[in-house]
């Protein structure tokens, strides 16, 4: 007796989900690309945050901000017009204004 | 991608045209730094010279759950070098 294998299925296969919102997906990459030029909230691993307009970074996660508010418990405690900020002490970069 | 009115392409563009000027540097340990910037690598190690440096001493024992008592010691030295690792911010003097 043998079970033959159950036929091929007519069912077409599913459907392909509709191309996802540029925006909202990506690589970690394709959001540093996108916040560069806007305004992002770094965290760094102290619980320091700085504000401000991200001009660039490098593959260290090193950072350059433009107009840049440093917040310690939610206080201004410094303004920088620019500061590099040295990458091993990031601990997130936070998109302050829609990408 | 050229950003309004700034040609800095990598962080360290930054540092390279702070070269020769005062910066303000801050570092782990609650201790900052201003200085004249001479010199750094890619590790973000220094050579300063003219440096004040800031030391922030928080006393926590002396207040039970606030901030703590802030006491602040500074000294000058005429010749620094910095060990890249303990840099946490480099700030140049504003640009024009």
């Amino acid at each position: 007796m043998d079970n033959s294998p159950p036929p091929p299925s007519n069912e077409s296969p599913p459907p392909q989900p509709p191309p996802p919102q540029a925006t909202h997906t990506g690589s970690p990459t394709d959001f540093l690309k996108g916040v560069v030029g806007k305004r992002v909230i770094v965290r760094l691993t102290s619980g320091v945050d700085y504000r401000g307009l991200l001009s660039c970074l490098d593959g260290y996660m090193n950072i350059a901000l433009e107009q840049t508010e440093e917040h310690v418990n939610g206080v201004v405690t410094n303004r920088y017009g620019d500061a590099f900020i040295r990458g091993n002490n990031v601990l997130y970069i936070s998109a302050a204004e829609p990408i | 991608m050229d950003l309004s009115s700034s040609g800095i392409q990598e962080p360290f563009d930054l540092i390279r045209l702070s070269l020769s000027e005062r910066v303000f540097v801050k570092l782990r340990g609650d201790r900052e730094l201003t200085g004249i910037l001479h010199a750094y690598d890619g590790h973000m190690n220094l050579i300063m010279s003219d440096v004040e440096e800031t030391i922030l001493i928080v006393d926590t024992d002396s207040v039970p759950t606030g901030q703590g008592v802030l006491q602040v010691a500074k000294r000058k030295m005429e010749m620094l070098f910095v060990r890249g690792d303990g840099v946490i911010l480099v700030s140049p003097p504003a640009r024009t």
